[in-house]
């Protein structure tokens, strides 16, 4: 069962304030502290005046608490089909792990039991040893803050040398890769399956933490037909939004982009057709207009 | 009148309410159907009181609308994970929870039930409690985590002794728990896993990452848990279109996730229609596992066979009845230096096939049971499109409307000006 209170912010919280108290931490101050780092916003209300009044009878008066042990607990059945599922995952290859203890235990689910349908099929290699290598690498310097030297790819041929300050591995489901996103280099994100090499550099200077994403606004009136509001709303889930209902019915649909992914914005709005109009900025709505120019003079189809 | 609690006791409630401020969000207060005013209010804290700064306020009109907003490529993990850890509990649930392991704090700690309940009062007279556990509940507790694998009960000879269960030897590392949490089915389980480590700076990031599905992670879990026991289930089902949900009996197949729309249907056999249909996995609820069915291979094979000619999820005839299928091709041109768009029919087609006909003319041909399902990827090549042929002609002119629509909607006249 997902929805149990064993996984509850409440126990975790808890089960760290009695962690505390077992070493002697236990002024009102580390307590609040506490709470305030591991629960919600309100929580405080809530678990500190359960604990003080008795209710929940795991502190004493003195703030020492009748347990004698560390809280744990064991992994239930559920985590461990999760778990199972996971090593049975073929982008487990990437870590290098020798995993024991769940021979016995019946996965949650198999690759046979879901199936991504619309992922790109150019997706990384991940059972390629080179490949496998490389990721460890990378990943090994992403947690030390480590520069690296790379040898990538070129798109039109050949390949180049790059000195980088490696600061995350971002997945992407839809295109089923890994990207390094890197500052101290020209190249902000390399695809991982472009890099050839990848070496330790020199740490000179200071470490450089990546540029942040350029951010772009699109507005868009979607029609209320053909569910398309849902659709469109759907689909662009993952941005930040902002939707307000039109007095005409339609919607008015506000969202930030990364300036990197213009060409993907324009083509997925394109998508939805005549349901979907750009009306602001004039700049990307003029892109959407080059795109239906050039289709028109292709000829009727 | 009952007093506000930040926890709640039926996720049910609240996935509903925050699945409409994170996807819709146009809504305010008075369009919550079925929900009072205090009830609303009520949610909408919980919300701001779980996800913090996630909640946005907009004026309108209307009034004062509520949303979720959330770049999920700039967060390392799912805010919407929040509400999994929320479930409401008794003062002796959790009182008792600390206690029980705190008794059985090892493995080679094994007690009977009587000595559990001596050893819990104990600890209660430490505090000076007048709280009191009798037989049933502590039996009941033990029960309960014994059906999690938190607790091993075993016979000895007439007694049924308790033990935590082991430990589990080989922890995975956080970055591993922390990568699968964002990008593996039921990846709130991953999340509980995190929770008990230590805090840790994410080495991943998450592009195009849809995060709605957390909501639905219960009734996903249900559903594998079937199908890896080949079983029938009895589900909720609340259609778009249906006021009241409607009680089915399925055999679950395959779960298929879009990773473009961020929808997860789930394909079953339906008895009452003899059909393999696709199901909305945000529309089901309170999945209830029936007896294993002895059909669960034949129809997923079925299934895989239909896959092939499956654009998206739709399916077409009734089981063992092969259905016709609509052909569609259509052309694009690729001038020199474009090749990425060669690239992008070859990776982005889910079946058919790309051949070139000429030095800048190349097609794409496949046959699929709904061949409309194919339109929003084919007007992702507009600009270059210069043939569509489809065996339905409704889809082809369809397209072809949808075309002159857009041409009139951006003010493109005859001319191309």
């Amino acid at each position: 069962m997902i929805f149990h209170e064993i996984h509850s912010v409440y126990y975790r919280t808890v089960g760290k304030l009695l962690r505390a108290l077992l070493v002697g931490v236990s002024s009102e101050a580390d307590l609040r502290r506490i709470i305030q780092e591991n629960a919600f916003e309100e929580s405080i209300l809530t678990i500190l005046p359960a604990l003080k009044e008795g209710k929940w009878p795991l502190m004493r008066p003195d703030r020492t608490t009748p347990l004698r042990h560390p809280p744990t607990q064991p992994l239930t059945l559920l985590e461990k089909r999760w778990l199972k599922a996971i090593l049975l995952d073929p982008r487990i290859q990437l870590f290098d792990l020798s995993v024991h203890g769940l021979e016995a235990v019946m996965p949650l689910f198999t690759t046979a039991d879901y199936c991504i349908y619309d992922q790109y099929t150019d997706g990384d290699p991940y059972t390629d040893a080179g490949y496998q290598e490389r990721f460890r690498r990378i990943l090994s310097a992403v947690r030390a803050k480590q520069p690296l030297k790379l040898e990538v790819e070129c798109r039109r041929g050949g390949t180049e040398c790059l000195t980088v300050c490696p600061a995350r591995l971002e997945y992407s489901e839809k295109d089923d890769k890994f990207r390094l996103r890197c500052g101290g280099a020209r190249r902000k994100v390399i695809n991982l399956a472009r890099i050839v090499s990848c070496v330790p550099a020199d740490p000179e200077g200071s470490f450089a933490a990546p540029l942040p994403l350029v951010k772009r606004s699109v507005s868009l009136k979607i029609r209320n037909e053909r569910n398309t509001p849902e659709r469109v709303l759907l689909h662009f889930a993952h941005l930040e939004k902002q939707a307000v209902r039109e007095d005409d019915g339609r919607y008015l649909v506000h969202l930030r982009y990364d300036a990197e992914d213009e060409t993907e914005m324009l083509i997925r709005i394109l998508s939805f057709g005549p349901m979907v109009e750009v009306v602001a900025p004039e700049r990307f709505r003029n892109l959407i207009i080059a795109r239906l120019k050039a289709q028109k003079s292709c000829g009727p189809i | 009148m009952s007093v506000y609690r930040e926890l709640i006791k039926n996720f049910e409630k609240i996935r509903k309410i925050m699945r409409e401020f994170y996807v819709y969000g146009f809504r305010n207060r008075e369009e919550y159907r079925g929900k009072s005013a205090r009830s609303y209010d009520d949610e909408r804290r919980r919300l701001e009181s779980w996800l913090g700064n996630h909640m946005r306020f907009v004026h309108t009109p209307e009034g004062k609308n509520v949303f979720i907003s959330i770049d999920s490529r700039t967060e390392p993990c799912n805010p919407l994970y929040q509400a999994w850890k929320a479930k409401s509990f008794t003062d002796g649930d959790i009182t008792l929870h600390f206690i029980l392991f705190d008794i059985l704090h090892n493995p080679s700690v094994m007690l009977s039930l009587k000595e559990i309940l001596t050893a819990v009062d104990s600890y209660l007279s430490a505090t000076g409690s007048a709280m009191v556990f009798d037989e049933s509940t502590v039996r009941k507790k033990l029960k309960e985590y014994t059906e999690l694998g938190l607790i091993v009960g075993e016979k000895s000879g007439k007694k049924r002794m308790y033990r935590r269960a082991d430990a589990f030897p080989d922890e995975l590392p956080p970055d591993v728990l922390h990568y699968f949490s964002e990008a593996a089915p039921c990846g709130v389980i991953g999340s509980f896993l995190l929770d008990g480590r230590p805090p840790m700076d994410g080495c991943f990031g998450f592009k195009h990452h849809y995060i709605t599905s957390a909501m639905d992670s219960e009734v996903l879990a249900d559903l594998f848990s079937a199908m890896q026991e080949k079983r029938i289930v009895t589900v909720s089902n609340l259609s778009r279109r249906a006021d009241e949900p409607k009680r089915m009996r399925i055999i679950p197949l395959r779960v298929l996730i879009s990773v473009q729309s961020g929808r997860q249907h789930l394909m079953a056999y339906h008895p009452e229609n003899n059909m393999i249909k696709a199901f909305r996995v945000d529309y089901l609820s309170d999945v209830r596992p029936e007896e294993v069915s002895p059909r669960f291979d034949e129809l997923r094979a079925e299934l895989d066979w239909m896959q092939t000619r499956m654009w998206g999820v739709t399916v077409r005839g009734r089981t063992g009845i092969p259905a016709r299928t609509e052909h569609v091709e259509f052309t694009v041109r690729v001038k020199p230096g474009e090749e990425h768009i060669i690239q992008r029919l070859e990776r982005e087609k889910r079946v058919g096939y790309v051949e070139q006909l000429d030095e800048q003319t190349w097609r794409f041909t496949a046959d699929v049971y709904d061949s409309g399902e194919l339109r929003p990827w084919i007007r992702s090549f507009l600009c270059r499109i210069s043939s569509l042929h489809c065996s339905n002609r409704a889809v082809e002119n369809q397209f072809r409307n949808d075309l002159d629509a857009m041409y009139r909607m951006y003010g493109i006249g005859e001319e191309g000006t």
